[in-house]
């Protein structure tokens, strides 16, 4: 399947971005967009770790006065608000964004412009949460802010609006991104890859985008909602003048149970396509493993009152969402069966991607399992807002998402660069963080059970909860140690590492049938599939088609169920005007912090910006009402 | 000059007014304020967190169960017409010594009276609907004569 030169020349010179800022700035190359996000992504969980050492620090003796109370608030709000809606969610779009293309043989995402767009507003919301915090106007109610706490009578100032404001930036830009990718999955898959023949990978990002187009509105709504009743003076979040504060609660969990598996259900997806490769065989039960994402897809809007356990909901209610909560555990538990088959079975190659999957299941079952426990309604009244609560989240959050994250940049690390990141190193940044989070947080279990409260910036030194909390703290330095091992190395890799090839792990997917790093336009011709792993057919001789330009950009458009070809499909040039666009939708949406006008003013440019950006590039109709008429 | 050094600018000129400062235990006045110059106004009537301390101690003390917004004209503090001086000083003594009934300064921590004022004199800058949807939120607070002794 390789093309000769002259192909290759023609496809470069249609695809290649101009070179320089200008090209920096209009590209719509899905992987360059991707990169950025993933970049700014690592840099945010790099600032959030170190707010959360200078955190640690502050618990690691009784009556500390590294911090006071305001500032520990501002810290771990700005942690959690950082490490959810900055890190974590937009990271799991942008591997999305990176690989579904190249997954699926095809040369760019469906919307390309929109992928653009949506890297760039997601930059001005994490510019709004953290240019304000450099001007002292940081958040500081935690990540979720409940009113009448965050209302305009206890939250003065600006603090909560910026939360606010930045939750809408990260959805719009997450809505843009999730739009995209279902669209790119459904419509865009190569001949031959029907729904039935498509890798739990691409299910597990299609899923997680269905589940963020449906969840992310009640999040935007809400909080527009609080943000009208501290500039306008609405009442939605006021009981005495007939408002409602548990409504905020409702449709904030309505959203963010949901979120938990946005962000848990693309792990699967790279914990799946590791364990393929390295248990060189495909996987166990492939299709218990789609229908176990599916199932955990429509249970997760069934339980986000778990969350509201305290609130003094009817007993019925209650026992419900803890019925509902529990039950997650069975698919949850199936996929983990899979996953354990499939090494079982298979011939299991060690390297550090797949150490990251064994960290994965040990740890994640830990934090299942205090899940299981947390749901449990009675249970919860004891234990909700303790440390206990914490480790847990920081178990399925790290040990569910974070772990199987490491794991698939390592694994994809050679397709992006063409370079193999050190082995010996990467086991020692795997052993330090999972050592060190381990040590760090289990702990916390403990502390939770003898009564430390969450979000407290002191303790007194009678409580007794001193040296686990200097274990701690410990496990915490040990793990962000792991961590700048693990950047040192994917750096030092980047320049020195031996070069990997195309395939360097023998992988099952499609993405490693193009070229490391792959060039702009992925794959010279589209690829044929007939099979769940199509590079362990014949890998040098896959079928593949030609037919798609190379003199424009266009990619082809199959069927939703038996990915039939359809139509060839014209695909959007580099432009500015998702960045001017996204320029003004930030203007737009900070502005409304301070003045509701905002709204109505910033229509005119987001609708100029709009403009520009599908001003139709094909002549003139010459037939119909709209023909030209001269 | 480059850009980032109009932003790191920009940004340090924001961060000098501190409207957004919010310091937890008491602060600085422990004394009456020395005039309308006073230096400490600023700290208080320009900052948002000190404002909003105040108008939970204007409920709390009982202050709004006379000065109902809409009331008689010499009661209501939202008009902008101060008959006896409009400066922070003299606010501040209409406060303190204007209800010799009610004994207010003895009965109110200095501090406190600070932030009063300053709420006071920002009554005036608001909407007559943002002021109610500010109160509407304390409504679940004891206020004046509901306040039945510390629980
Ligand atoms: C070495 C890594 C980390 C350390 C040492 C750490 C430490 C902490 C600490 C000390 C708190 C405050 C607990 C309290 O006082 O209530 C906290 C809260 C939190 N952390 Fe982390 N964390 C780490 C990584 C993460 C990651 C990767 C995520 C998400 C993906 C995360 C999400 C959160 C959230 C959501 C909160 C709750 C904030 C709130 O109460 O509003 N953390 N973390
Ligand atoms: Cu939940």
């Amino acid at each position: 399947m390789t093309p000769d030169p002259a192909r290759m020349d023609a496809l470069d010179a249609t695809w290649k971005d101009k070179p320089g800022l200008w090209g920096f700035l209009t590209t719509v190359d899905h992987k360059r967009i991707a990169a950025r996000y993933i970049v700014t992504a690592l840099l945010l969980m790099f600032l959030a770790g170190v707010l959360a050492l200078d955190m640690r620090w502050q618990l690691s003796v009784a009556e500390n006065t590294r911090m006071g109370p305001q500032l520990y608030n501002e810290s771990f709000s700005l942690h959690g608000s950082t490490m959810l809606f900055l890190v974590s969610v937009p990271v799991m779009e942008a591997m999305a964004l990176w690989l579904v293309p190249l997954m699926l043989g095809t040369r760019n995402m469906a919307f390309p412009r929109l992928s653009a767009f949506s890297y760039w507003l997601y930059l001005g919301g994490v510019l709004t949460l953290w240019i304000a915090h450099a001007l002292d106007i940081t958040p500081d109610l935690g990540w979720f802010e409940y009113p009448p706490l965050s209302g305009p009578s206890y939250s003065p100032g600006h603090r909560a609006d910026i939360w606010a404001q930045m939750i809408t930036f990260t959805e719009v830009a997450a809505l843009a991104a999730s739009v995209n990718v279902a669209a790119t999955i459904l419509k865009m898959r190569p001949p031959g890859m029907t729904l039935a023949r498509m890798p739990v990978f691409l299910w597990a990002m299609l899923i997680a985008s269905l589940m963020t187009i449906l969840s992310m509105p009640a999040i935007m709504l809400v909080t527009s909602m609080l943000i009208s009743d501290r500039l306008v003076s609405t009442h939605f979040f006021a009981p005495a003048a007939g408002g409602d504060v548990l409504l905020f609660q409702h449709l904030f969990w309505f959203f963010g149970h949901p979120e938990v598996y946005i962000i848990f259900i693309p792990a699967t997806g790279f914990v799946s396509s590791i364990v393929e490769t390295f248990s060189r065989r495909p996987l166990f039960g492939h299709n218990v493993l789609v229908l176990a994402i599916l199932a955990i897809a429509a249970l997760a809007f069934g339980l986000w009152v778990h969350h509201m356990f305290a609130v003094g909901l009817p007993r019925l209610g209650n026992d419900f969402y803890t019925g509902a909560s529990m039950a997650i555990a069975l698919p949850a538990g199936l996929q983990i069966f899979c996953w354990i088959a499939s090494i079982w079975s298979g011939r299991v190659v060690l390297h550090t991607p797949m150490l990251w999957i064994i960290g994965f299941l040990a740890t994640f079952v830990i934090g299942g399992l205090s899940g299981v426990m947390t749901a449990s309604a009675s249970l919860d009244l004891q234990l909700t807002d303790t440390y206990f609560v914490v480790a847990h989240f920081h178990y399925v959050l790290v040990g569910g998402a974070m772990f199987p994250l490491f794991g698939a940049f390592c694994y994809w690390y050679p397709k992006a660069t063409g370079r193999l990141m050190s082995e010996r190193w990467g086991r020692v940044a795997f052993a330090l963080i999972v050592g060190g989070f381990n040590l760090g947080f289990f702990p916390m279990h403990v502390l939770g059970l003898m009564g430390m409260p969450r979000r407290v910036y002191t303790y007194p030194a009678e409580m007794g909860w001193e040296w686990l909390n200097q274990v701690a703290t410990a496990g915490s330095v040990i793990a962000v140690l792991g961590g700048l091992v693990f950047v040192g190395n994917a750096l030092a890799s980047y320049w020195r590492g031996a070069p990997s090839g195309p395939d360097p792990w023998g992988g099952s997917t499609l993405e490693w049938a193009c070229p490391s790093p792959p060039p702009a336009w992925n794959f010279a011709y589209t690829p044929r599939v007939s099979s769940l792993t199509p590079m362990w057919e014949d890998a040098s001789r896959i079928a593949v088609f030609d037919g798609i330009a190379v003199d424009r950009r266009e990619v082809l458009v199959t069927s939703v169920t038996d990915a039939v070809p359809v139509y060839r499909q014209k695909s959007a040039s580099p432009s500015i005007w998702p960045l001017v666009a996204a320029a003004a939708v930030s203007a737009m949406f900070i502005a409304s912090i301070f003045t509701p006008w905002a709204i109505a003013a910033g229509l005119l440019p987001i609708g100029a910006a709009l403009t520009g950006w599908f001003w139709p590039t094909r002549a003139r109709a010459t037939s119909g009402p709209l023909r030209a008429r001269s | 000059m480059k850009p980032g050094g109009i932003l790191v600018l920009l940004a340090a000129c924001l961060a000098a007014c501190s409207n957004e400062a919010r310091t937890i235990g008491p602060a600085m006045p422990q004394t009456l304020p020395s005039g309308d110059a006073d230096p400490r106004i600023g700290a208080y009537q320009e900052n948002a967190y000190q404002v909003s301390q105040g108008r939970r101690y204007f409920a709390w003390y009982g202050c709004s169960q006379c000065h109902a917004e809409g009331g008689p004209a010499d009661r209501d503090l939202t008009d902008g017409k101060w008959r006896h001086g409009g400066g922070f000083a003299q606010v501040y003594a209409s406060v303190a010594s204007g209800h010799p009934e009610q004994d207010f300064v003895r009965r109110i921590a200095i501090e406190q009276l600070w932030q009063i004022t300053a709420y006071v004199r920002d009554l005036p800058t608001h909407t007559a609907e943002k002021r109610y949807r500010l109160l509407v939120d304390q409504k679940g607070e004891a206020q004046g004569s509901s306040w039945n002794g510390p629980q």
